[in-house]
């Protein structure tokens, strides 16, 4: 295809198209929070930012296993209802005192594991497409939940899960901090580590990935284990934000957490991502919910928004060279 | 390779046909065995009546798989088209003859553009259809939060109508799944979807007309949304901005339970008739014998994973 | 010339970083075949895809029967007679021989609706046109490749045909089917039609055409009627210097020793029936046949990536541990795959990591990968096989076609030191890239890596190879070595087999 053997002259001073290329995403956070803060006074107030971040912290966990699966081609459609089973298991202990909760923490990471697991199986060794299995298992967590609380809601839950959305350890929220390090870790994991790299080789290419001496199977199946797990983990956050157990905890957290991923330069196609960037994503796309809000929109008009931005984000990164 | 192994694995889709049939016999069967109402006119009568939503939104998503993509905005449209209807007609009972062709013009449209959308801008059909979907849902429920609206008792009685005791809308549904199938199988329009869902390149080299085939694959998706809508209207005599939530991955499964795989280019709507009839009596049992429905999405998700074990063929 | 059927003149085509076509002007008569010479690389398919529609120009006009055109589609090319067959079948796996060859002329019956019998007749009518003898209902990934090539071919004579383009025919068959193939050429030729043919068989190109047309680095180095010009001006001109100089001189006694590699009646998947052979250290062991033949299904048997179904691998004489390619790396095997895109790079990946690659385990500390280290390494690589690039972080895919080989090249010599399996090394890159690559290679094999190369170019099999062995539809059918090392005894070994086994074929039907 190529027959000049001169290498790609690369620019090193940024055009105005880099710069929009690469920071396009900061640029965009930017400016929504200056429109934000000039539309409305409360935006900038340190309260309401605490309570955008509240909120966006179980959604930037999901996010962050999210990510994983999609580098190596994948989507995962049963987070959200992880999320909730996971909320739902965490009341089984019926528990109610603080000692329970490292037990429930260990039995939502072992749940959250065994669900990621078999979604990997499903893909890496049964050749079920990602959608269907994900989506399989989406129903499947859903029947079970159900079959289990009746369909009702339930409360009892130790009064410590409450820390977990709005108590403060020298003075930065919980949430927060937990946040930060799960995606300073898997950040690690993921930019850092062998594993990580393994996991950008099977995205770009898994069939060179095996030649190259990589097991996809073993590193698509972990992509899955870590973002069940992400999403287990955020499920209890959620819950302990919202304190009360419904069926639905976490809904609409499948489609969030893509277009979050997907607006912070995730590619669908596997193989190019970054933590950081998807976080971002959740960042502007918590702004915009506040925004709508604020400026006295309709609620739905949050959904119109998301929709309008996940087709054009998906349409600018693809016009990305390679 | 024996005569008849070649001739089964020429025939993977009439084996993947045979298989279903053949679970759909065995359901009849255990059916009648284990619930003496299973088997009843009354039963199969309503069963049949029910068939229509179902069969139409996966007739539709069979037509955009076939051609390679996804519609996930089915549901959303079929919702939003409820609203419209039921508000509609509410407005003017006189006006059906107006609403309804409406209702398909506008369900059409947004299927084209659905497809007009992956086709300009290149973007993932599943992302292109999930905005879409997020948008008419938001749209919708900016009109309407709360289920409303009425019909007349004229247009309601469609739904339940019958003919020599068969409902009217199994007869359009067998009718339009027939058309369909023709329109597939011996035309060049309906073979051109095969032919850009197996090799998008390919058909391009051979000189179809890939983008027009992508828009109008998406736009029936939305025809027979539209089609769904009215039946469903005409039931529930309510427009509901959520009714069709559910739809969107309902209308995946009997998909791929009738053979038609994922990545596009091989399967048929024979295929989605089986498995919507088997879906669909599926739970029709379940309910007989008294499994929650909480057990049935179980077995729904269960369902998925088995189908698509039968019928991909296990590479490597 | 307002006689020919289709001319381009000053035809450019530019990508980022690459111009495949420069300045190109082409024009073919009616009642011509005209032959387009060139290496791999040189632009042939892209005018082929800017005749056909594929492509847009940058720039340059095209005339067609008279009249300007500037094609929005293939569809646009195609209904106005011009009919390419692409080097890579477009072809539909799943769908009936009959529907493939009617792809876009499905004939109607009753109610306009497509007539299965009539699809059918008509197919096997133009199957019959065209002598050969597929069954109409078989599905495309039934048939052998070279089935698959006359159906690719059979599609040409569904339309009226002005321009017909064959973008190398002729990989995938042999012997009787190009003898159809040049019948049928002919045949349309003395209707009038205007063909290009692309090859780079030379004789297939004194046997069929007319007038030839040479292109090197996307300009067009010369065209003379085929009467006109010699085979070795052909071949100057096409390599832009003489044979002599490209290839490193062979080693100067054969390899002895023990065997590094040993296969023996190796059997694996629908196409490999029964291969043996052998690679000593220090030696090049060249693979010729066919496309098709089962030459990388043995590859990727020896490598670990396709399970063995019958005989041996024997790896310094004792059996080959390697299951999956991860253990035939540990033993010091490299494997350079034929489709450097798809199953080579990494493309989005920088070219530290590319080349670094099968070695994460030597530069992970601690599970984590040590930067420095690798861009340590990687640059050395670099350095060592003068790849052109500012730095390891840019992208392989950013890279032109020779540079992306160069980095394989470097990846696998790195950590291959016992043996190196080669598979098509010179795909798609410059002549200048070539002549550095076969260097390499030979480099390679004087430290003492055995290689075996796979290559579908006979001038480089017998150029760089100390030993040949000939495959054809499953079974190694020769071996040639020594004196005897040449492209006709290649061809007749491979010709002649397949032509035996058609033979027994028919005789039991």
């Amino acid at each position: 295809m190529a027959p000049l053997d001169t290498p790609m002259p690369r620019s090193r001073g940024l055009s105005l198209a880099t710069v929009f290329e690469r920071y396009g995403l900061v640029i965009f956070l930017a400016v929504l929070m200056a429109v934000a803060a000039v539309a409305s006074p409360t935006f900038l107030r340190p309260a309401n930012l605490v309570n955008v971040l509240t909120i966006a912290a179980p959604l930037g966990m999901v996010v962050i296993g999210q990510t994983f699966v999609i580098l190596v081609r994948g989507l995962d459609l049963s987070v959200a209802s992880l999320m909730a089973t996971v909320a739902v298991l965490a009341t089984a202990f019926k528990a109610t005192t603080n000692d329970a909760i490292p037990l429930i923490f260990l039995a939502a990471i072992v749940l959250s594991a065994v669900v990621g697991f078999l979604n990997g199986w499903l893909v890496a060794r049964r050749n079920v497409s990602p959608f269907l299995a994900t989506l399989a298992m989406m129903i499947i967590l859903q029947g079970i939940r159900f079959a289990y609380t009746g369909g009702a809601p339930i409360s009892t839950l130790p009064p410590g899960m409450g820390f977990l959305a709005s108590g403060r350890i020298l003075g930065v929220p919980v949430n927060l901090m937990t946040l930060a390090v799960l995606a300073i870790a898997f950040g690690i994991v993921l930019h850092r580590s062998r594993l990580g790299r393994e996991i950008f080789m099977v995205g770009t290419n898994p069939k060179a990935a095996f030649l190259n001496g990589v097991a996809p199977d073993r590193v698509i199946i972990l992509c899955y284990v870590i973002c069940s797990v992400c999403a287990g983990i955020g499920g209890l956050f959620l819950l302990g934000y919202v304190g009360t157990v419904s069926n639905w905890v976490g809904q609409g957290y499948e489609l969030d957490s893509i277009v979050a991923a997907v607006m912070g330069g995730v590619a669908l196609t596997g193989g190019r991502g970054n933590i950081f960037a998807a976080l971002l994503g959740v960042a502007v796309l918590m702004v915009i919910n506040n925004l709508v809000l604020l400026l006295g929109f309709p609620i739905e008009m949050q959904l119109i928004i998301k929709g309008i931005i996940i087709i054009g984000a998906a349409a600018f990164y693809r016009t990305r060279l390679v | 390779m024996s005569a008849i192994a070649m001739e089964i694995r020429r025939n993977r889709l009439v084996m993947s046909y045979l298989i279903v049939a053949m679970l759909l016999v065995v359901l009849v069967v255990a059916g009648g065995f284990l619930s003496d109402r299973f088997l009843t006119w009354r039963n199969v009568g309503n069963l049949f009546q029910q068939l229509i939503v179902l069969g139409m939104v996966s007739l539709g998503q069979t037509f955009v798989v076939l051609m390679g993509g996804i519609d996930l905005a089915i549901g959303s449209l079929v919702s939003a088209l409820t609203v419209f209807l039921a508000n509609f007609l509410e407005w003017r009972p006189d006006l059906v003859w107006l609403a309804l062709p409406l209702a398909l013009v506008a369900a059409t449209a947004v299927g084209a553009l659905n497809g007009l959308l992956t086709v300009v801008l290149r973007v993932h059909s599943l992302i292109v259809t999930l905005g879409m979907s997020s948008i008419i849902f938001g749209a919708t429920l900016m009109y309407r939060k709360e289920p409303g609206g009425s019909v007349p008792r004229a247009f309601a009685d469609v739904a339940y109508a019958k003919i020599a005791g068969i409902p009217v809308s199994a007869i359009i549904l067998v009718a339009i799944f027939a058309l369909a199938g023709l329109w597939l199988q011996r035309t060049r329009s309906g073979r051109s979807i095969y032919f850009v869902g197996g090799d998008r390149e390919a058909a391009r080299l051979n000189g179809l007309p890939v983008d027009r085939i992508v828009v109008l694959a998406y736009a029936l998706s939305g025809l027979c949304a539209g089609i769904a809508a009215i039946f469903l209207t005409a039931r529930t005599g309510v427009g509901d901005p959520r009714i069709g939530v559910a739809l969107t991955l309902q209308s995946v499964t009997p998909v791929v339970v009738g053979g038609t795989i994922l990545a596009g280019g091989r399967g048929g709507v024979l295929g989605t008739f089986l498995g919507v009839l088997l879906v669909t009596m599926l739970n029709n049992l379940l309910n007989f014998v008294n499994v929650s429905s909480y057990y049935q999405w179980v077995i729904q998700g269960l369902i998925i994973i088995i189908a698509v074990g039968i019928h991909t063929s296990r590479r490597r | 010339m307002s006689s020919s059927v289709i001319e381009l003149s000053q035809i450019e085509k530019e990508y980022p970083g690459v111009k495949p076509l420069d300045k190109v002007d082409f024009a073919v008569q009616p009642g011509e075949i005209h032959a387009l010479l060139g290496e791999n690389g040189a632009g042939k398919s892209t005018l082929i895809r800017v005749m056909g529609g594929a492509v847009k120009p940058n720039s340059g006009a095209i005339t067609y029967l008279g009249k300007r055109v500037s094609w929005q589609s293939p569809k646009a090319a195609r209904a106005a007679g011009i009919h390419v067959i692409h080097q890579e079948l477009a072809l539909f796996p799943e769908l009936s021989v009959a529907e493939n060859i009617l792809v876009d002329a499905q004939p109607r019956g009753r109610f306009g609706l497509i007539s299965n019998r009539a699809r059918h007749a008509r197919a096997a009518e133009i199957l019959a046109q065209l002598g050969v003898r597929i069954p109409t209902h078989a599905r495309i990934d039934e048939l052998p490749l070279a089935d698959q090539q006359m159906v690719e071919i059979a599609k040409a004579l569904v339309g009226k045909v002005r321009l017909l383009i064959l973008d190398e025919p002729t990989a995938v068959i042999a012997g009787h089917e190009v003898d159809l193939l040049f019948e049928n050429m002919r045949r349309l030729r003395n209707e009038g039609v205007g063909i290009v043919y692309v090859s780079h068989r030379l004789e297939e190109i004194f046997e069929i055409a007319d007038r030839v047309t040479i292109l090197k680095d996307g300009q067009v180095v010369g065209t003379a009627p085929v009467g006109e010009i010699s085979r070795e001006e052909m071949i100057t001109k096409m390599v832009g210097r003489r044979l002599s100089q490209i290839y490193p001189a062979r080693r100067a006694a054969p390899a002895d020793g023990p065997d590094i590699l040993s296969v023996r009646n190796l059997r694996t998947g629908p196409r490999v029936r029964d291969v043996s052979l052998s690679v000593k250290a220090g030696e090049i062991v060249g693979v010729a046949g066919m496309v098709g033949s089962g030459r990388t299904e043995v590859a990727e048997a020896i490598f670990g990536a396709r399970a063995v179904e019958g005989g041996v691998i024997e790896f310094d004489g004792k059996p080959f541990p390697g299951r999956v390619p991860k253990d035939a790396i540990a033993g010091g095997l490299g494997f350079l795959t034929e489709n450097r895109k798809d199953e080579g790079l990494f493309l989005g990946l920088p070219i530290s990591a590319n080349i670094m690659a099968p070695d994460l385990q030597g530069i992970t500390k601690y599970g984590l990968i040590d930067r420095s280290r690798e861009c340590a390494l990687a640059e050395r690589q670099i350095h060592d096989f003068s790849v052109a690039t500012p730095s390891p972080d840019v992208k392989v895919g950013n890279l032109s076609g020779g540079n992306q080989q160069k980095v394989l090249f470097s990846r696998w010599s790195r950590i291959a030191n016992r043996l190196l399996i080669l598979d098509e090394p010179t795909r798609g890159v410059d002549i200048g890239a070539k002549v550095e690559i076969y260097r390499i290679v030979r480099r390679l094999a004087d430290s003492g890596v055995g290689v075996l190369m796979i290559s579908s170019e006979l001038p480089e099999i017998v150029g760089l190879s100390d030993r040949v062995f000939v495959m054809a539809q499953g079974r190694v059918v020769g071996e040639v070595e020594g004196e005897a090392l040449g492209e006709e005894a290649i061809m007749d070994l491979a010709v002649r087999s397949i032509e035996r086994h058609k033979a027994t074929a028919e005789e039991i039907a």
